[in-house]
């Protein structure tokens, strides 16, 4: 690496920038520059839409769809800078001293050090998964209002209107603010330490990535506040015409997709270029736990594909707010189009929800089994199948669309086609559990949950994927039940067994393992009662998305709401083990689960810059029960190594 | 391990073929969709209960004791293992694809004698114009319930006039999304007289839930008859067709009490009529952004003029004058 001259003449190593007194503190990176900030901005760009509005002649002044559409630009902005989230990048710039070692954002001795833009991958990776645990519980109380509703036929609590949003919010939160990004945490957390980096490559790519998560969910969440239509409610697919036609509050999702899709592009690169360049010394890409490969795949998935659905929700948005006609079929505009750009990263979005999950479960059932993961080419393999297959089966979701019939067939041929490379890893881990020795911890339970879960989310998925049966499932609860063994049975299980599993790494305590117990079987059960009847009342004739039903469904839906709601009091369960556990929990060993890989190799929680030492790895990270066989080295016991082989010589 | 794996294979059958997992198969793309289904159906509880039989019989037989420090056998893979579980659900697939694609041939062959129906979703109704039945000079029959013979092939031209819907009649097993500024098709051949749900399945805004019809398959004599009756009524354009064209058209949405309709999307009429003269009411069925009753959304279709003949219109007006006694 170059010696940048300023380094050389930066002030002493480590020394944090001398604090602010008096009135300079508003002016310095922090949450009180943001208190004034936030609103001049605000201040700004309402003055410049009403300034350029009055100056063209535009009336009216006041045009909301086009403050929002400023607002949840430049507020957010105004909010990342005075955070202190382009400070460096500025300084840079501006040809002022920049603190390339300065190591003050790095780690947190204070629960204050985790609302700051911190750059240290362990911090990031905690600040994902808080962020994302909230959404995910204020999705999940969306989910049981809407079970509430659905519970008799009729209208009982909420209006259509409402009643659209919930399910609209409901699943955007989930899918942008939850899933992805839960992955994206534990992956922040656990990638550099598995492939023996001190950090991610981009710390300061990566404290901003994170911060633009929270701005995406508040304002998908804000947008119950938008007056006359309240929250979005075109589903969060927000199709066209209905999304162009639609009350102001369509303009949040719209907006806050791009918040949350950036988010997702810049930890992507971060996390390919960390793993291509950071690995230790000996890690080949063959030495790579699942879970690293699994990232790699997903993080291609993501840059190639997270920009056609910033691109198709700009299209909606310039022909609401521009006039465009991208998608007026009366000006030459095209409604399917729409679709075919949406599914473009949508389905692949799929396997960006589903493919870390696949990665949690190797490493789980390996360490609980106490066995090396059965044919680990093969996993990474078809980890490598499912990205380039996952790229070729978006119209699968628009077989009764009215696009080009001809286009059925091949896209049907490879829908089906990815469940062999799904079924190699499934099958792959029934083998991995073969003679082993099977330790049912909660991460193991939530693992072999998964996989159970997922084979039939991915049977429902051939039923679907077979154009025939599609036509006649298609947008039923037949889908609502698939989706939801998908990604509840699947991504949610595999999220909940990895914050089980690194919860000892993370926090430094242990979970208690009864209330874990305990949670998964609630999830367990309540998820099935709630969601198997799904595929009977769908096939039966139950379109999805409807706040009222046909009578002959009320006792089913009257008995799927409520295991709903024992679903969702397993949430209760979760967060206080989570969070007593975390305060009170009995200190955890290093290596309490006796892990190979090496983010079990150091100290709970690992020291700011993870290795004291940089291992130097030797093997496979999946080494249980052969003997002597080690996955890295470090200085300490290399002596001891190569006095075995002397031996062995 | 074997009996496992039967032992979950035969509950799972058992549940597969004792459940009546699908509607009523109403039409001849039913039976062929249908045959699909099972076909999948068998594929899928087979590799279930392997998978289920596997985990199961693994879970029971390899869970390590309390305190075990033990590590299983280093089993690193097995090359043919791997070859077999890669090729098999190869296979499967491809004969799924395979049956999938000649069924979908089958089910969207067009014999050249059939009947087309147009169809036309906006929210949140239905129309459904017959271009070859003249209703009287230079206009065809438009209906807002399906009505068709049984045992003659129907292809259906879908269309929408304002956002997505999608046409769909499940004991048919047909559905077609409905998008505006193209025609899509779905060919359909009832073979089973009866009455069956017409349901809009693309969410399409506050009316999608009760964006219903519904399908009526007659006999050819019945049919007939009930094109006669159309025609006769068409020439009336007095109050007695009111009523069936409130409940066709109006019901979905609107409360009223004389035609024991119930639906909350509008207004309840029983009561925003409630003493207003012939103009108004007329007003708000032509032009229904003129008035909006509080609480409500402009969202009422705005074509109902151009939908009804002047004496529909007139019979529409007189009925609603009546049940809800204004004038």
């Amino acid at each position: 690496m170059a010696v940048d001259v300023r380094e050389i003449e930066h002030e002493p190593v480590h020394a944090p920038p001398p604090p602010r007194r008096g009135l300079r503190r508003l002016t310095g990176a922090g949450w009180l520059r943001v208190l004034w900030t936030m609103p001049l901005a605000w201040g700004l760009g309402t003055l410049l839409v009403i300034g350029v509005r009055s100056a063209m002649g535009f009336e009216p002044l006041w045009e909301l769809q086009v403050l929002i559409v400023v607002w949840t630009i430049v507020v957010p902005l105004a909010f990342l800078a005075a955070l202190g989230g382009f400070d460096y990048w500025a300084y840079w710039i501006s040809g002022r001293p920049t603190r390339s070692e300065d190591h003050s954002g790095h780690g947190a001795r204070t629960w204050k050090d985790y609302f700051r833009v911190n750059t240290d991958h362990k911090v990031i990776g905690i600040q994902y998964l808080v962020t994302t645990i909230f959404f995910f519980v204020a999705a999940g109380l969306m989910a049981m209002f809407m079970r509430a509703e659905l519970a008799r036929p009729g209208m009982q609590y909420v209006d259509t209107n409402t009643f659209n949003g919930l399910f609209s919010v409901h699943a955007s939160l989930m899918i942008f603010l939850f899933i992805i990004p839960a992955f994206a945490g534990l992956g922040n957390y656990v990638i550099p330490l598995m492939i023996g980096a001190p950090d991610m490559a981009f710390p300061r790519l990566n404290a901003l990535s994170y911060w633009l998560l929270p701005i995406a969910g508040l304002i998908m969440l804000s947008s119950y506040l938008v007056p006359d239509g309240g929250a979005f409610a075109a589903g969060w697919t927000n199709y066209v015409p209905l999304a162009v036609n639609q009350a102001d509050g369509n303009l949040m999702f719209q907006m806050g997709v791009q918040w949350a899709g950036a988010s997702s592009i810049m930890t992507a690169l971060n996390f390919l270029v960390t793993i291509i360049t950071m690995r230790a010394p000996g890690m080949s890409f063959w030495r790579m736990p699942l879970l690293v490969w699994a990232n790699f795949a997903t993080s291609t998935l993501v840059v190639l594909a997270t920009p056609f659905v910033a691109g198709s929700q700009f299209f909606i948005m310039f022909d609401r707010v521009l006039h465009t006609n991208f998608f007026n079929p009366e000006l030459g505009g095209d409604i399917v189009a729409y679709q075919h750009i949406f599914w473009f990263y949508s389905h692949p979005a799929v396997y960006i929800m589903m493919l870390p999950g696949f990665g949690i479960a190797s490493e789980v059932i390996s360490v609980f089994a106490r066995k090396p993961i059965f044919g680990y080419r093969l996993m990474a393999l078809s980890l490598m199948a499912i990205l380039i297959l996952g790229f070729s089966v978006w119209a699968h979701h628009m077989f009764v669309s009215g696009m080009q019939p001809w286009i059925r067939i091949p896209m049907m041929v490879t829908t089906l086609v990815i469940a062999v490379p799904t079924g190699i890893k499934v099958f792959s881990w029934l083998a991995t559990l073969w003679e082993g020795r099977l330790h049912f911890t909660t991460p193991m339970l939530f693992a072999s949950g998964f996989v159970s879960m997922f084979v039939i989310g991915g049977l429902s998925g051939i039923y679907l994927g077979s154009v025939p049966v599609d036509i006649h499932a298609s947008d039923t609860y037949f889908v609502v039940a698939h989706i939801h063994y998908v990604l509840f049975g699947g991504s949610l299980f595999t999220i909940f067994a990895g914050i089980y599993y690194w919860f000892p790494k993370m926090t430094g305590r242990m979970y208690d393992e009864r209330l874990g117990r305990i949670h998964f079987w609630m999830s367990f059960i309540g998820f099935n009662v709630t969601f198997f009847p799904m595929h009977w009342i769908g096939l039966q004739g139950m379109p999805r998305r409807v706040a009222d039903y046909s009578d002959e469904f009320g006792n089913w839906n009257f008995a799927i709401s409520i295991a709903s709601f024992a679903l969702g009091a397993s949430t209760v369960v979760f967060l206080y083990n989570m969070i007593v556990s975390w305060r009170r929990g009995p200190r955890a060993p290093g290596n309490p689960w006796r892990g190979l890989t090496l983010e079990w190799q150091v100290s709970s929680p690992p020291p700011v810059f993870n290795f004291d030492e940089i291992p130097q790895v030797v093997g496979s990270p999946y080494e249980y029960g052969v003997r002597g066989a080690r996955h890295a080295v470090t200085n300490g016991d290399r002596a001891q190594v190569e006095e075995r082989e002397k031996v062995q010589a | 391990m074997v009996l496992v794996g039967v032992a979950v294979g035969v509950a799972l059958a058992l549940v597969a073929v004792l459940i009546p997992w699908l509607p009523d198969a109403a039409s001849e793309q039913a039976g062929i969709v249908d045959s699909v289904y099972w076909m999948v159906t068998i594929i899928c509880v087979l590799v279930f209960a392997a998978v289920a039989g596997v985990s199961a019989y693994a879970v029971y037989k390899f869970r390590a004791p309390p305190g075990d420090t033990d590590d299983g056998s280093p089993i690193h893979g097995h090359t043919g293992l791997e070859i077999v579980w890669t090729i098999i659900p190869a296979v499967l697939v491809t004969a799924i694809a395979i049956y999938s694609g000649v069924a979908l041939g089958q089910s969207d062959d067009l014999p050249a004698d059939h009947r087309v129906i147009e169809v036309t979703g906006r929210q949140f109704t239905w129309t459904f114009t017959y271009p070859d039945i003249e209703l009287e000079k230079g206009r065809p029959l438009t209906s807002g319930e399906l009505v068709v013979p049984v045992d003659e092939t129907v292809e259906f031209l879908i269309t929408s006039e304002d956002v997505i819907h999608s046409f769909w009649v499940p004991e048919w097993r047909m559905k077609q999304d409905a998008v505006k500024g193209i025609v899509t098709r779905t060919i359909v051949e009832p073979t089973k007289i009866g009455t069956y749900p017409v349901i809009c399945t693309e969410l399409c805004g506050l009316g999608h839930a009760i964006m219903r019809s519904q399908a009526r398959v007659l006999s050819a004599s019945d049919f007939n008859a009930w094109v006669k009756e159309q025609r006769r009524l068409a020439a009336e354009g007095a109050s007695v067709q009111g009523t069936a064209l409130f409940t066709a058209q109006c019901g979905s949405c609107h409360t009223l009490a004389d035609a024991g309709t119930t639906m909350e999307v509008g207004p309840n009429l029983d009561e925003a009529l409630k003493g207003k003269d012939a103009a108004f009411i007329r007003e708000s069925i032509v032009d229904p952004s003129a008035s909006i009753a509080e609480g409500y959304q402009d969202i009422m279709p705005a074509n109902f003029g151009e939908l009804f003949t002047d004496p529909q219109l007139d019979g529409l007006v007189e009925y609603l004058l009546e049940a809800t006694g204004g004038g």
